[in-house]
């Protein structure tokens, strides 16, 4: 509790306050913008906030992480363009509504909705994480490992639509995470004898390779305008009595979907949203009006979505395990800065942490200001000119990866892995598999060596704790069961019809 | 027609052998800690050789491939091959003319052909544009301390 207070006194200095306003500003700019999100700026602010005071660079990221957030849900209710999965539930019925004229409705009941979420699920962050960090003193390697283990195969089996891909896409980053000297042998690895690789690949070079390059070719070759021809304030600013009567309930259930299920290791968003929009149109007085713009399909979802960005925070600040792409970003900085999250991080570095976590209280209100009354002022954003746009997204890439350490490998680099994100949008390969892999890769190697180490080398060590018995097992669930299940639907109905799959 | 991509497979294979081979060279175990240099590579290399083949095996039953929904493409995904390669040549340009030529004036270049592979063919006014956001980006950026080298290397400047 003091440490929370004194993260209230940190983040509440005129200057961190500032930064918090920079980073939800910009966190709902990218969200509202096209073919920026809040992983790519972070990851292309990297360079720049080197030169900052850690605390107000994790505030700057904290403010995009969450304003992000908000500005997506704008995008998605107004214009039925879901820039990320979590928003895709509220474009279902937001969309609706705003075509029926109830725009702003829509938008009030997700931004609120969206506060009440952030405010709830960092009230939990803030009571739950100093036990969760206290929990990482007696976590072995073999724990930490077993944790890692089962981030990888819930990564890449819940994230996109085929398991096979999915892994494709976590070992591609996994090797990527070989590259460069070996840190226990000083052996090089994978680095064909060049010397801008010894250092191993950067994060910042992969990831805005794969979103901002990526998205850029993609876009391009498949341009598509969706002019923005709705009138966001149509049909009044507030929310009727009755709308608030539908909302509040919602509101709780999706925070409580989104938050455990995004602390998860499998994390992310999807799967509370979904589970929030099923539910509420089981629970709802008007299941009719679903499909047609019901409230309710807004107000949990967008709720969940929110919540699950707070869950999202609790492992990487308490074990240092990323379950997102902005996490791992998020991770990538800290050990820019030569932080490592986990117990050590609350006790040496407690105003960073407290004032990370006070100024997500402050940007939660801060960002309910700015999308209430503003949120006409950032449609507008919409209309900027794509080329302009796109050609100005492809600058500031240059500016991260050139700026970064001025190697022509790298730009080579962004070069094939952006050719590789293309082809995983046209082909559908789930993305941050390979950015979870490429981070924690290393790590899990770290954590086996040592779990070895100590046993002398007996395999059985890293089962040999409970929870580590324990994590291996629903690992080994996680991939076993499904394919059991998928095994016993084939023998059922062959022989398999050979044009469906 | 059901697209048998069956280079994805053929790429995730030959990644993994390379991987492999490399990982051929390396010690395996190790004394000390057990796990050698060579064991991590050795376990993602044949995972990816295992999994590359798998994919092959989808795509002769033939699994679809659905490509991922974006913002601002169009609904049919009509592919257009002269903007992919405009905006392929946009990327691959920093390679070559960076160094020579410097932050600025790459940049511009690629500010141009982007714009031109979202059909914006104004070509004088997307290059000063261009070279206006350069500018800026380079003066700011190196007022922030980021190192975006020289504006005009090639003169020494």
């Amino acid at each position: 509790m003091t440490g929370l207070l004194q993260g209230f006194a940190v983040a509440l200095q005129p200057q961190n306050l500032m930064w918090c306003f920079v980073g939800t500003l910009l966190g709902t700019a990218v969200g509202v913008l096209p073919g920026i999100g809040p992983a790519l700026t972070i990851a292309l602010l990297l360079p720049v906030t080197v030169y900052l005071d850690p605390t107000a660079a994790f505030i700057i990221f904290a403010g995009i992480f969450y304003g992000a957030m908000y500005g997506g849900s704008t995008t998605s209710i107004l214009l039925n363009t879901p820039g990320e999965s979590g928003a895709m539930m509220t474009a279902l019925e937001g969309n609706k509504m705003a075509q029926n004229g109830r725009g702003a409705a829509a938008l009030a009941t997700a931004a609120i909705g969206s506060f009440v979420a952030g405010t709830i699920g960092t009230l939990l962050l803030s009571f739950l994480a100093p036990p969760i960090a206290e929990l990482a003193f007696i976590f072995k390697p073999q724990d930490y490992f077993a944790l890692m283990i089962l981030a990888f195969l819930s990564v890449s089996v819940v994230m996109g639509t085929s398991k096979v891909r999915g892994f494709i896409s976590l070992f591609i980053g996994l090797s990527f995470g070989l590259v460069g000297i070996d840190k226990a042998t000083g052996l090089q690895r994978l680095t064909f004898g060049i010397p801008d690789l010894l250092d191993g690949v950067e994060m910042t070079v992969v990831l805005v390779s794969l979103f901002a390059i990526g998205e850029t070719l993609y876009v391009a070759s498949r341009f598509g305008l969706h002019k923005p021809n709705l009138n966001p304030l149509a049909g009044g600013v507030r929310m009727t009595k009755e709308d608030w009567k539908r909302s509040w309930k919602p509101w709780l259930r999706g925070t409580f979907f989104g938050f455990p299920i995004g602390a998860l290791p499998a994390g992310g968003a999807e799967i509370p949203t979904f589970l929030s929009y099923t539910v509420e149109r089981k629970l709802s007085n008007h299941p009719e009006e679903f499909g047609h713009g019901a409230i309710e399909g807004v107000a949990g979802p967008e709720a969940a979505n929110n919540a699950s960005a707070a869950g999202v925070l609790v492992p990487l600040l308490t074990l240092g395990l990323p379950t997102s792409a902005t996490a791992a970003i998020l991770l990538a900085a800290f050990q820019n800065y030569g932080l490592q999250p986990g117990p050590m991080l609350f006790i040496n570095s407690g105003d960073l942490v407290w004032g990370l976590i006070a100024s997500l209280y402050i940007g939660n209100l801060m960002l309910l200001i700015l999308n209430l009354p503003l949120v006409g002022l950032w449609v507008r954003l919409l209309f900027i000119p794509r080329p302009y746009l796109y050609a100005g997204i492809l600058t500031f890439s240059l500016v991260g990866i050139w700026g970064a350490s001025n190697s022509v490998v790298d730009l080579a680099m962004m070069f094939g892995v952006g050719l590789m994100g293309y082809m995983m949008r046209v082909y559908d390969f789930p993305i941050a598999p390979v950015l979870i892999g490429l981070i924690l890769g290393p790590m899990s190697e770290v954590q086996l060596r040592r779990a070895l180490a100590i046993s002398q080398g007996d395999p059985m060590a890293l089962i040999s704790t409970p929870f580590s018995a324990l994590l291996m097992a629903i690992a080994f669930m996680i991939v076993a069961v499904p394919a059991v299940v998928h095994w016993h639907r084939t023998r059922k109905i062959e022989p398999m019809d050979p044009t469906q799959g | 027609m059901t697209e048998r991509p069956y280079w994805i497979a053929a790429g995730t294979v030959g990644w993994g052998a390379i991987v492999l081979i490399k990982a051929a060279y390396l010690p395996q175990f190790d004394q000390y800690a057990h796990v050698g240099p060579g064991l991590m590579p050795t376990v993602v290399g044949a995972g990816l050789v295992l999994l590359g083949l798998l994919l092959a095996l989808q795509i002769r039953r033939g699994i679809p491939f659905n490509a991922q929904g974006a913002e601002d493409v169009n609904d049919a995904h009509v592919v257009s091959r002269p903007a992919l390669a405009l905006a392929i040549a946009a990327c691959a340009l920093p390679v070559l003319a960076m160094q020579p030529l410097g932050f600025v004036l790459t940049c511009t270049g690629c500010f141009v052909l982007v714009a031109a592979a979202f059909k914006s063919h104004a070509w004088v006014k997307n290059a000063v544009i261009g070279l206006v956001v350069s500018l800026v980006c380079w003066w700011l950026f190196r007022k922030l301390g980021v190192q975006l080298g020289g504006l005009l290397p090639i003169m020494g400047v």
